[in-house]
C-alpha cells in the first residue's frame, strides 16, 4: 500500500518546551485516521507541521515517497493538503464567497474578479453540505455553527487528497455532525486520506478506521479502531507516573470561603454550584475550553454569565458583575485573581520587580493619597517566594519564566487576600519552579487561605488539589476527591457526560 | 545599525531625552552668534513667550503617558480667549474669568476622558473634532471679526516680575514642579505608570483604568484652561486665530522631552526642556533670517526626528 503522506521522526520544540519528540505518522488513501491525546499532547502541533504552519526541528515529511518541506500553509495546500483548523480562521468582514476564494479569486471577463463564478461555486459547495446560505452573507452575520460549517466547506471543497479536520464538530449539534459525517464518508469513498481530531468518543468510533494516540509529544501507538474499545482507548491516552513534585495535601475542613450557586454560563447551559472551603485547594478539571475559564472569570467580571449568585464573607453578589469594576470589587472582598497570561495580562514587563509586586497594594488606596514605598513588603515577598533577581529594581521582563510567575503570584499574596483564583499556575515554567509554586499555594492554604485553580494539566490538578470539579459542556458534571482521582477517571467523567 | 542600537553606550545615551541635547546645541549656537543675548533679561522675555505652550505640555504629557492624546487645546484656548476679550460678560472680575476658564477646561477634559475611556472612541478623533466644533462656535459668535480687548489686569499681571524673573515663567516652573510631585509621589502617579505600561496588567492588578484615564484627561483640560488664560494675557487682545498650533506643538515638545505613548522616561522635566527648545529655536531662526515658512518646516522635522529617535528604541 502506498502512503500519500508520511511523517517520519518529527520533533518540534517551542522555546524550551518540547512539543513533539520523534513522532511518525503514515496516512493511507481511503481511510479516516483519528488522532487522539490529552490537552497538550501535541496533536495540533503535529497537524500544523503537516499544514505548513510550523516547520519541524528534525524529521521529514514524504509526499508519495519524495521528501518535501512546506514553508507556509499555501505550499501545503498546493501539495494537496487541506486543513480545517480548530480556531476559526474566516475573515468576518468579508462574504462567505469572498472567504471561500480568498487568495485564489477567479478572473472574470474583463480581468476583474469573477464574482458570479465565485457565488455559484460557493453555493454548490454549501449545498453539498446541505446548507442553503446566501454566498453574499457577511461572515460576521453567521452563527458560530454556521461559520464552522463554512470553514469545513472551504476546507473539504479544495482540490486535495489529504484532509485534516482539527475538532471540526466542537460547535456543531448532532444533526450537523451527521451531515458532516456523511461528507467525510464520501471523501473516504473517493479515496482521500483524512485526519480527524476530536474529543468525542462516539464520533471517533462512528467514522474513523485507524487511531494514533499521542502523549506528552510522543507516539503511544497506532491501532485499527476495530481492535479498540472506548475504555482501552482512554487507557492508551493516560497512564504515566505521578511525579513527586507535590506537597502533602491539607485538611480542607473549614467554613466556606466561597460559595457559588445557580451559575449559568450561557442562556442555554445547565446551572451549577460549587464551594471552596478555608484551607482547601479546589481545581476545575476537564477537557480544555469546556467552560472552566468562563466560570472562574465570571467571578471577577471578565466573563458575563447568564446568571449566578456568589456568597463571600457574608456578602451576596449577583452575577454578572461589570467588567471594569469586577476585579476591584473582588479585591475589596479580600479576593485575588491571578490571570493566565503573565506576559499580556499579568506583568508590567518593563517595570521593576518591586513595582510589579506592589501594584495591587497601590490599587487598593485612593488615587490622591501619597504613594507608600513598601520596601519591606517587597523584600519580604521576594524572600518568602524565593524570587531570584538582582534586586528590587531588576526589570521583570529579564527574569526567567518561573521567577516571573512567582512575581505575579507575589503581587496578590502581598495583599491580605484569603481567597485566590488562579489560572494555569505553572504555565511555561520549569520543573523546579513548578514544585516551588505548588509549595507556595499549599502554604497559603495551610495558613487558612482558599484556592480555586484551573489548569490544562490534569496531573497537576490531581497532585495539587484536595477536591476537583470536572467541567464539561459549560457545567459541572462530576465532583471528586483529588486523592482518589485519576486522569482516566476525569476523562471518563467528562466524556461520558 | 543594529550594532549601534545594541551597544550599551547608545542605550545609556538614548535614555536622555532629545530635548536636553537640542537645548544645549541651541544655546551654543546662540552663544557663538550673539553672546550679548545670553543675559537673564533677554532670555526671560523669550521664555515668557512659550509659557502657554509649556503649561499645555503638562497636560499633554499626562494623557500621553496613559496612551492617549489631547488635541482639543486649540478650540479651548480660542473659546476662553473669546469669553474674556469679547465683552460678553461686562464688568466681570478677574476671579470670574479664572473660574469660568477652569470650568470650561474641566468640562472639555472630562468629556474627552469619558469618550476615550468609557466609549473607547479614538482620542485623536474625539479631541480634534471637539476642537473643530469649538473653533466653529467661536467664529459663529464673533462673525469672523476679531473680538475686543482683554481687561487690562491680565496684561499687568503678565508683565510683573518677581526676583528678577517674569512671573509667568515662575508660575510655569511652579506648575511643572507640582505635576512632577503628583506623578512621583502619589498613588495616582503609580496608576498612570501602570496604565501606560500595560492596560490589561493594570486592570488585573485592580487599578481603576477607566478612572485613571478620565482623571488624566480632566487634569489636561484644566491645564489647557490655565494655558489659555496666560496666552490671553500675553497677547492682550482677542483673536480668532490664537493658539491653534499649540496642541501639535505640545505633542512635539512632549515627544522631544522623552515622553512617548505609554512611556514616561523623560518625566516632567524632559518635556519642560522640550518647550524651552522651541523658545530658543525660533530665536535662532529669526536671527539667521529664516521666515515663517522655514519655521514651519523646522517644526515638522523636529516632530519627525523625535518620533524616529524614539521609534528605534521602542522596536527593540
Amino acid at each position: 500500500m502506498s502512503h500519500p503522506i508520511e511523517m517520519a521522526g518529527i520533533s518540534k520544540a517551542f522555546g524550551g518546551s518540547v512539543a513533539l519528540r520523534d513522532v511518525s505518522l503514515a496516512l493511507t488513501p481511503g481511510t479516516v485516521h483519528a488522532l487522539m491525546g490529552e490537552n497538550g499532547a501535541g496533536k495540533s502541533t503535529l497537524m500544523k507541521i503537516l499544514a505548513g504552519v510550523h516547520q519541524p526541528d528534525s524529521g521529514e515529511i514524504r509526499r508519495a515517497g519524495r521528501t518535501v518541506s512546506f514553508a507556509n500553509p499555501r505550499a501545503a495546500l498546493e501539495a494537496g493538503i487541506s486543513t480545517v483548523f480548530q480556531e476559526l480562521s474566516l475573515l468576518p468582514n468579508m462574504t462567505i464567497a469572498e472567504n471561500m476564494f480568498l487568495g485564489r479569486e477567479p478572473l472574470g471577463r474583463f480581468g476583474g474578479i469573477g464574482r458570479r463564478r465565485m457565488r455559484e461555486e460557493t453555493k454548490g459547495a454549501l449545498a453539498r453540505l446541505g446548507l442553503t446560505l446566501d454566498p453574499d452573507t457577511l461572515v460576521s452575520d453567521l452563527s458560530i455553527a454556521e461559520r464552522q460549517f463554512v470553514e469545513i466547506a472551504h476546507g473539504i471543497d479544495a482540490d486535495a487528497d489529504v484532509f485534516i479536520l482539527d475538532e471540526p464538530t466542537a460547535a456543531l449539534n448532532a444533526a450537523d455532525v451527521d451531515v458532516l459525517n456523511r461528507h467525510i464518508r464520501a471523501l473516504r469513498e473517493a479515496g482521500k486520506a483524512i485526519v480527524y481530531i476530536s474529543h468525542r468518543m462516539d464520533e471517533i468510533f462512528a467514522i474513523c478506521d485507524v487511531v494514533t494516540v499521542l502523549k506528552d509529544g510522543q507516539l503511544v501507538g497506532t491501532r485499527p479502531l476495530t481492535e479498540m474499545t472506548p475504555a482501552s482507548l482512554i487507557a492508551m491516552m493516560v497512564g504515566r507516573e505521578l511525579e513527586a513534585l507535590f506537597p502533602e495535601r491539607g485538611e480542607g475542613e473549614g467554613a466556606a470561603a466561597l460559595a457559588v450557586s445557580g451559575l449559568r454560563l450561557h442562556a442555554d447551559s445547565k446551572p451549577f454550584s460549587f464551594t471552596v472551603k478555608k484551607g482547601e485547594i479546589v481545581g476545575f478539571a476537564g477537557l480544555e475550553g469546556q467552560g472552566q475559564q468562563k466560570a472562574l472569570r465570571a467571578l471577577v467580571g471578565q466573563f458575563s454569565p447568564a446568571e449566578g449568585t456568589v456568597s463571600r464573607r457574608g456578602n451576596t453578589i449577583r452575577l454578572p458583575v461589570p467588567e471594569e469594576s469586577g476585579v476591584r470589587r473582588w479585591q475589596a472582598l479580600g479576593g485575588a485573581f491571578v490571570p493566565e497570561d503573565r506576559k499580556d495580562e499579568g506583568l508590567f514587563l518593563d517595570h521593576s520587580v518591586g513595582q510589579n509586586i506592589v501594584a495591587a497594594l497601590h490599587a487598593a488606596r485612593p488615587a490622591l493619597k501619597a504613594a507608600k514605598r513598601y520596601s519591606a513588603v517587597i523584600a519580604e515577598t521576594m524572600r518568602r517566594l524565593n524570587i531570584k533577581a538582582s534586586g528590587q529594581s531588576a526589570t521583570v521582563g529579564a527574569l526567567s519564566g518561573g521567577n516571573q510567575q512567582k512575581v505575579l503570584l507575589g503581587r496578590y499574596l502581598a495583599t491580605d487576600a484569603d481567597l485566590l483564583l488562579i489560572e494555569e499556575p505553572t504555565r511555561g515554567v520549569d520543573v523546579g519552579a513548578k514544585a516551588e509554586i505548588y509549595r507556595i499555594l499549599r502554604d497559603f492554604a495551610k495558613a487558612g487561605g482558599a484556592v480555586l485553580v484551573l489548569s490544562r494539566e490534569t496531573l497537576e490538578l490531581i497532585g495539587l488539589c484536595d477536591r476537583l470539579y470536572v467541567i464539561h459542556g459549560n457545567t459541572i458534571v462530576s465532583e471528586m476527591r483529588a486523592q482518589e482521582a485519576t486522569e482516566h477517571g476525569i476523562l471518563d467523567a467528562a466524556l461520558s457526560a | 545599525m543594529s550594532a549601534l542600537v545594541n551597544s550599551t553606550l547608545f542605550r545609556r545615551v538614548s535614555k536622555i531625552p532629545p530635548s536636553y541635547y537640542l537645548l544645549v546645541a541651541l544655546l551654543v549656537i546662540l552663544f557663538a552668534a550673539r553672546p550679548q543675548m545670553l543675559n537673564a533679561n533677554v532670555l526671560g522675555v523669550f521664555v515668557r513667550q512659550v509659557v502657554p505652550l509649556g503649561i499645555l505640555v503638562l497636560g499633554q504629557l499626562l494623557v500621553m503617558r496613559v496612551k492617549s492624546i489631547d488635541l482639543s487645546g486649540g478650540g479651548v484656548i480660542l473659546l476662553i480667549n473669546y469669553c474674556i476679550s469679547s465683552g460678553i460678560f461686562p464688568g466681570a472680575s478677574l476671579g470670574f474669568y479664572i473660574v469660568l476658564a477652569l470650568a470650561i477646561g474641566l468640562a472639555v477634559g472630562l468629556f474627552n476622558g469619558v469618550m476615550v475611556a468609557k466609549r473607547r472612541v479614538s482620542a485623536v478623533i474625539v479631541t480634534l473634532a471637539l476642537s473643530i466644533v469649538l473653533v466653529g462656535f467661536v467664529q459663529y459668535l464673533s462673525s469672523g471679526k476679531p473680538p475686543g480687548d482683554v481687561p487690562k489686569i491680565f496684561a499687568e499681571l503678565f508683565n510683573t516680575r518677581f526676583i528678577g524673573l517674569p512671573s509667568p515663567v515662575l508660575f510655569w516652573i511652579a506648575l511643572t514642579a507640582l505635576m512632577a510631585l503628583l506623578l512621583s509621589q502619589t498613588v495616582f502617579g503609580r496608576f498612570v505608570a501602570a496604565v501606560g505600561e500595560s492596560m490589561p496588567a493594570a486592570h488585573f492588578s485592580g487599578v481603576p483604568v477607566e478612572r485613571t484615564v478620565i482623571l488624566a484627561h480632566t487634569l489636561a483640560g484644566i491645564m489647557t484652561a490655565i494655558a489659555a488664560l496666560v496666552q490671553t494675557a500675553s497677547i492682550a487682545v482677542g483673536s480668532v486665530r490664537v493658539g491653534l498650533d499649540l496642541p501639535i506643538l505640545s505633542v512635539a515638545a512632549t515627544i522631544l522631552g522623552g515622553v512617548v505613548f505609554g512611556r514616561g522616561e523623560g518625566g516632567v522635566w524632559g518635556p519642560f526642556f522640550g518647550v524651552l527648545c522651541f523658545a530658543f529655536l525660533f530665536v535662532v531662526m529669526t536671527m539667521f533670517g529664516v521666515g515663517d515658512a522655514g519655521k514651519l518646516v523646522a517644526q515638522g522635522l523636529i516632530i519627525l526626528f523625535a518620533a524616529i529617535f524614539y521609534g528605534l528604541r521602542a522596536g527593540k
